[in-house]
């Protein structure tokens, strides 16, 4: 099987195996970064992104043969300039995650109120994590790395990942209002399968 | 419901990317890895319209001629350089040949200078678009005995020359770039294994015909279908064969030779200065794409100092004139390597 390690070696030798690599994680960095900041930023740097990393691609630790953490860490990265455009965008996720609720059929509109505060108050409770928590947070969630990745993505040890993690989901956890009883399920969960997307 | 798979809700409300996102983002990918798409494709969206409006009573004319010459070859029917650029050619092959080549002694390394600018070019969003050229300064030790350890300095891509405010503002919120140094047998940087070097090897240099005509061929073969033209790609190859610094005197004369018989090749600045340097260049413009490919050679010595591409119009902020692509070398003996 052709690791994306072969396939960044191989470019050195043949570019153009570079593009493979665009082909298989090109939707995921532009998911990653649309839900952060929106379609027309979620471009800009799904494209900026395999421009740095191929600039890049002699930095890549061959080490790994999965070239996403070093992708959503360069994508990460790119985001950053677009810290307003996120930040309105959780605000206006905020809203109207709130109006949603009312066009639905009346025998949900109770459910559908509670999951759309809790949505609310998620999206609002994003924006008041620091940039750091905030980032290991989306990482995990939105990208879909596990620990380790988080850590190589983000140049930081485990441990710290680890820590960070732990932080925003209490956080957004208990801005979004979820009950306690959840938290035991999350915890138990974490014990056992520390990535449980890995 | 927990708050992992509320974030995950909202990950799923948003749009997935369209084809045509997709697709911009790997054109511009394509355009980077290899600079000579961009010259092809400088804005593929217009291109397109262009081959549509071909597409119609002119279409059986164009064809016929284009067959036709594919037809004839390479042979004296197509013509050749001008006369003045042949015999630039000429006589740089003549006295190259009688400077001798440098070889390193044993624990010796042969060490290439090279200043490299790059032209790059970056499309927002919103569409507007950015025009920079970088800096990039390499050195590369190859030692005597090349299965031995090769070691590449490389300063990187540092963006160096701007035309407007706007493109220097752009490239400054990019990522530095920091310099580094490879390492690889033979020459197999990046992990390569050294069998599968991507530098000419000394049999690959020993096989190509010394013959210009002959090589001239060997070159067409080697470049089928690349380019923009069978005759700017010949040109396109010479010059990255030579700036390589790895070519011996002999197979230098008989590309420069091989140059002169290539149609449309010229003498394109008596006065070129490449790094500071001064000789003379031989180019040829490129129409569909507008832009000039030249070698500039220093005429005392017959030895190369580099190759450089022209815009012959101006493109987004840079004027016509600008070099968007050049390298300068400087071969030498040295004692260590890094």
């Amino acid at each position: 099987m052709t690791t994306d390690s072969d396939l960044i070696r191989r470019s050195s030798k043949d570019p153009q195996a570079f593009a493979a690599l665009y082909d298989k994680y090109s939707r995921a960095v532009y998911r990653y970064a649309a839900t952060r900041a929106g379609d027309s930023v979620a471009e800009d740097v799904m494209s900026q992104t395999f421009l740095v990393a191929y600039e890049s691609r002699d930095a890549f630790d061959h080490e790994w043969d999965d070239a996403r953490p070093w992708l959503f860490g360069i994508a990460t990265n790119l985001l950053r300039r677009h810290h307003r455009t996120e930040a309105r965008r959780l605000r206006a996720f905020a809203k109207a995650a709130g109006r949603d609720s009312y066009e639905d059929g009346a025998d949900r509109v109770a459910e559908r109120l509670d999951a759309a505060a809790k949505s609310s108050n998620l999206a609002a409770a994003i924006r008041t994590l620091s940039t750091a928590d905030r980032e290991c947070l989306l990482l995990y969630a939105w990208a879909d790395l596990t620990y380790e990745g988080i850590a190589l993505a983000t140049g930081v040890p485990v441990g710290t990942v680890r820590s960070r993690l732990n932080r925003a989901r209490r956080i957004i956890r208990d801005a979004a209002g979820l009950l306690n009883i959840d938290e035991e399920e999350i915890e138990h969960g974490r014990a056992i399968t520390p990535a449980r997307n890995a | 419901m927990d708050e992992l798979s509320l974030l995950r809700e909202m990950r799923d409300r948003t749009p997935i990317a369209t084809d045509a996102a997709i697709d911009r983002g790997r054109t511009k990918l394509l355009q980077r890895i290899d600079p000579q798409s961009v010259k092809l494709q400088k804005n593929p969206r217009r291109r397109a319209v262009m081959r549509w409006g071909l597409a119609s009573a002119a279409t059986v004319l164009v064809a016929a001629v284009l067959v036709g010459g594919d037809v004839f070859g390479p042979g004296p029917l197509r013509g050749a350089a001008t006369a003045q650029a042949a015999e630039v050619l000429n006589a740089a092959a003549e006295t190259t040949i009688q400077t001798a080549d440098l070889v390193p002694g044993a624990g010796q390394y042969l060490k290439i200078q090279s200043t490299n600018i790059w032209g790059s070019a970056a499309v927002a969003a919103d569409g507007s678009e950015y025009e920079w050229l970088d800096t990039e300064k390499s050195t590369m030790y190859i030692p005597a005995n090349r299965e031995e350890e090769w070691v590449w300095e490389r300063s990187g891509r540092i963006p160096t020359t701007f035309f407007d405010d706007k493109s220097k503002e752009y490239a400054s919120s990019m990522k530095p770039a920091e310099g580094y140094v490879l390492r690889g047998n033979n020459g197999g940087f990046y992990g390569t294994p050294p069998e599968q070097s991507s530098f000419p090897s000394q049999d690959a240099l020993a096989a190509f015909p010394r013959d210009p005509s002959a090589l001239l061929a060997e070159i067409h073969r080697q470049t089928d279908g690349k380019g923009q033209s069978k005759d700017g790609e010949s040109l396109v190859f010479i010059a990255d064969l030579l700036r390589t610094g790895m070519v011996p005197a002999d197979l230098r004369a008989a590309l420069y030779k091989a140059a002169a018989l290539i149609p449309g090749v010229t003498v394109t600045d008596e006065q070129a200065t490449l790094d500071g340097r001064k000789g003379i260049a031989i180019g040829r413009v490129e129409t569909a794409s507008n832009r000039r490919q030249d070698i500039i050679i220093d005429p005392t010595t017959g030895l190369l100092i580099g190759e450089r591409e022209v815009l012959t119009e101006p493109r987004g902020s840079m004027p016509a004139g600008t070099a968007t692509t050049w390298t300068a070398i400087e071969t030498t003996i040295s004692d260590t390597a890094p």
